[in-house]
């Protein structure tokens, strides 16, 4: 029999070490985000999707929405300064109205106001204002206190003591075309414009940040406005925990109500939870904790969320419709974007499908303009250079034969693990093109936008313009405004800018000659239709089923949140 | 008496370090801070935030500014356009959070490697001895965020044992309370109870060597009497020491424990500040942070004294 050499126990256990070593290492590099695309469950074809509708019954009164947002709103709900992502939208559409609202089919319609007119030449708007509305502390809603808001956020408001005690920041370049607002009834206000303003109307509903607030709060100094709210909206805060909930009561004395005559809201509460993880908000609606969500992250509509929804045991409401693009602005006031041929080249050297099926688990649709399907100034051709390595290995060369320097730059973003794959991911195809680009995270949110604010960036993430009347992306765009981050000075963009805002005909034709020139001229790269999703437990019925007050439905985009006003909790 | 004013002496040198030294990093950051609190309002509005954030004037006025104001308890005010929230208010919401998550992980890691510590000292060199320790290499190894989030995902979906995320305080529900911090109290402890177990280990392992515990041991002592009567206590100070400085670190550096489980504690609110560059809350919760680590670390050398009577008598 032959000898056998024993083991030696310390060989035995370092081996054991090695091998659970390994195996956490295969684990943490096991599976990547292509897989989710393709375990998802029902149609993938990369669009938004919507899973089957599972509400049933009568609404029932009672019960509480438990709904998790992406962030907190730290700055707070002082409307004319609050700075307010969609999470801070989706509280403030509880608390407020807003004097107009867009419908289904993406037209604006008045909402707390019962009518919104021009005269002939859109420089005069009467606003009536409806009936037997209160405030949350009972103050009614009229004539003064409406004009009063508005002429707060334009930074012409003054208090009794005549103080001007609302500090605007934004809402001053965007109002800059009134020339006066005046309560000229008990129910209705005038408000007079520099020239004439065909869209007005969609300003009053700002992407529901243009709400009107009480008395109280339009009043209180700066502490107070933020933190004490009083609005006309379905539910009144009740309290606020800052990163923990932010609880609304339900307004017993809301104005509207459904269609058989019952009082609106249904719910007795609406209870918002930051959950800044997305992970774990989805680990929230699925124990139960919370029984709504809403999300933009495709990674976990297409991991998480569909499939539960395609296993029934959530509801999933995904759209892109009238929504926001994401883009890498250039700045074009500096090298190498102040060159055509340079923008070119980056724009051709990205398979945007590819981008999508690499890090958005194949959620989402390419975007070649910035105006979503449905939105005035849509086209399907804006003639944006598509994917075409050669031809941007041609356009870099033009670039440094014209210049006599290689196509070279650094692109921003937030930091973060998704942005930071997306941008390897940009950093690689470019690479493929001979373009040289070096990535840089910015920071936080904040400093992100402070670099976009100051210019110092040459191509940098972004995403904006979500799918409201296109006149209201006028600021972003028009040379010299404060927000034309990207610098562009464009005498044709300006021209087309001033044309879609003073004349009411042929603006269809406007807008999509504006986007065609974004499309030549390629002054952002645009890479794709910003999915948002709700996803709501079984129990969870009405969510979407708000109605406008002249019976049409409500606007499908959630790039600025929803309404839950027709909420209501089932068995 | 002495002890007393000694430590006093020591937190206030400290805290002059600590906070100074901050006060010139801070002054280094890029960005402005007029332009990333209003970054959409005008020149004037901007403006009027770095008056009345100081950051106009030179380093050394702010810096005096700040101390004269700390110690009459300003802290200073979360500058945010739109809303302006007083330090002091934050602090009072989140350090009792930061304070429970570090307490109960403390607890947990000490409850269970102070056992194991014994154990494995005891049957150095044996099977369950190398088990053990391969199993705590391998609990360090694993980043806490990892384990929180598989922790999460495993207990509070798949299992439904307990909430995945959130926080309830104990003054709403005691038991929901205790259910909101069981899982970050796991998520912080397991990696400490790898180091404290480890530490206690190798100390007693010493300890077991010494004469005492030969006599202890002639003298007909009980094996577990001789270990956790007389080896356990002069064998703990390293723990101790060790324990004290994460207290520190935990209660201010917690942050991605605190972000997975939306706990709003001082992690969060120190990186908020830092994140938007304010830079008056930056000085104030460093200091406050400084002070409790200073504090800490008095209790844990206080704590030596009833430990190891040796210390308590004059080292003999």
């Amino acid at each position: 029999m032959p000898d056998k050499l024993p083991l030696r126990r310390a060989y035995l256990y370092r081996l054991l070490a090695l091998l659970m070593a390994m195996a956490m290492i295969a684990a943490a590099c096991g599976g990547d985000d292509s897989d989710g695309g393709e375990d998802a469950g029902g149609e993938d074809d990369g669009g938004a999707q919507e899973s089957e509708d599972l509400d049933e019954g009568e609404p029932q009164p009672g019960g509480e929405l438990v709904y998790g947002l992406e962030a907190e709103t730290n700055g707070g709900f002082c409307l004319m300064e609050a700075q307010l992502a969609i999470s801070g939208i989706q509280v403030v559409r509880t608390i407020y109205d807003t004097l107009t609202a867009p419908n289904e089919d993406g037209e604006i319609e008045p909402n707390l106001a019962e009518s919104v007119e021009p005269n002939d030449d859109f420089t005069e708007w009467t606003i009536t204002l409806r009936e037997g509305i209160t405030f949350h502390d009972g103050s009614p809603l009229d004539g003064e206190i409406v004009a009063d808001n508005l002429n707060a956020y334009r930074g012409q408001y003054k208090n009794a003591a005549g103080e001007n005690i609302r500090s605007p920041a934004l809402f001053i370049f965007v109002f800059q075309d009134i020339a006066d607002v005046q309560a000229t009834g008990p129910l209705e206000v005038t408000v007079t414009t520099k020239r004439p303003w065909v869209s007005f109307d969609w300003f009053l509903f700002g992407s529901h940040r243009v709400g009107i607030m009480g008395r109280s709060q339009l009043d209180a100094p700066q502490s107070d406005c933020a933190n004490k709210l009083n609005g006309t909206g379905p539910f009144k805060l009740e309290r606020w925990v800052v990163n923990q909930q932010f609880v609304a009561a339900k307004n017993e004395n809301y104005w509207q109500t459904d269609e058989a005559g019952n009082q609106l809201p249904y719910l007795d509460r609406v209870i918002y939870r930051p959950i800044a993880e997305d992970a774990q908000m989805m680990n929230a609606l699925e124990s139960g904790q919370i029984n709504a969500l809403h999300t933009s992250s495709t990674e976990q509509m297409g991991e998480r969320l569909r499939p539960l929804a395609d296993s029934g045991d959530i509801e999933l409401n995904e759209s892109d419709a009238f929504g926001e693009v994401n883009y890498i602005m250039l700045n074009v006031s500096k090298p190498p974007f102040d060159n055509k041929n340079a923008r070119i080249a980056v724009a051709a050297a990205l398979d945007k499908e590819l981008l999508i099926e690499v890090r958005g688990a194949g959620v989402g649709e390419p975007a070649d303009g910035p105006f979503a399907e449905g939105v005035l100034g849509h086209v399907e051709d804006t003639g944006f250079p598509q994917y075409d390595v050669e031809a941007a290995r041609e356009a870099a060369a033009a670039y440094e034969q014209e210049t006599g320097q290689p196509l070279t730059f650094t692109y921003s973003f937030v930091t973060g693990e998704a942005d930071t794959l997306t941008a390897q991911e940009y950093q690689t195809q470019w690479g493929e093109a001979g373009i040289s680009v070096d990535i840089a995270p910015t920071g936080d949110q904040a400093t992100h936008i402070n670099r976009a604010l100051a210019g110092d960036f040459q191509a940098i993430a972004w995403r904006l313009h979500p799918g409201d009347d296109p006149d209201t992306q006028y600021n972003w765009w028009y040379e010299g405004s404060p927000v034309n981050f990207g610098r562009i000075a464009d005498p044709e963009i300006n021209r087309l800018l001033d044309e879609g805002r003073t004349n009411p005909e042929g603006r269809e034709e406007v807008y999509q000659e504006l986007n065609r020139r974004f499309g030549s001229e390629v002054y952002n790269i645009w890479t794709s239709r910003t999915i948002w999703a709700v996803a709501n437990a079984p129990e969870v019925n009405g969510l979407f089923d708000w109605t406008l007050p002249s019976g049409s439905g409500d606007n499908p985009g959630l790039g600025a949140g929803h309404q839950v006003t027709a909420a209501w909790i089932g068995e | 008496m002495r002890a007393v004013a000694q430590r006093i002496g020591q937190l206030v040198v400290v805290l002059f370090l600590v906070t100074l030294f901050t006060a010139l990093l801070l002054s280094m950051l890029p960005g402005d801070i007029g332009e990333t609190i209003i970054p959409f309002g005008s020149d004037e509005q901007r403006e009027a935030v770095r008056d009345d954030l100081g950051v106009n004037d030179p380093i050394w006025t702010q810096y005096g500014r700040w101390v004269g104001n700390f110690v009459t308890g300003d802290f200073g005010k979360f500058y945010r356009q739109g809303n302006v929230t007083e330090v002091s208010d934050r602090i009072q919401s989140t350090f009792p959070v930061s304070l429970q998550l570090m307490v109960y992980a403390q607890l947990l890691a000490l409850v269970i490697a102070i056992p194991l510590g014994v154990y494995t000292a005891h049957r150095a060199g044996s099977v369950a001895d190398k088990a053990t320790n391969t199993t705590a290499y391998a609990l360090l190894a694993v980043p806490n965020f990892v384990l929180a989030l598989v922790l999460a995902y495993v207990v509070g979906v798949e299992l439904g044992w307990l909430p995945p995320q959130g926080y309830v305080r104990p003054t709403e529900n005691l038991g929901e309370h205790i259910r909101s911090m069981i899982l970050p109290s796991i998520s912080l402890a397991v990696g400490q109870i790898a180091v404290y177990m480890r530490l206690l280990r190798t100390d007693l392992v010493a300890t077991l060597q010494q004469d005492f515990i030969l006599m202890a041991k002639s003298k007909g002592i009980s094996e577990r009497r001789v270990l956790w009567r007389h080896a356990l206590r002069p064998s703990s100070l390293t723990l101790l020491t060790v324990a004290g400085l994460n207290v520190g670190t935990l209660i201010g550096g917690a942050l991605i424990i605190e972000i997975i489980f939306s706990l709003d504690g001082m992690g969060r609110l120190v990186f908020d500040a830092i994140s938007e560059r304010q830079v008056v809350a930056i000085q104030s919760l460093v200091a406050i942070i400084a002070i409790a680590y200073v504090l800490v670390n008095f209790l844990v050398d206080l704590l030596y004294a009833a430990v190891d009577p040796r210390i308590r008598h004059g080292r003999g």
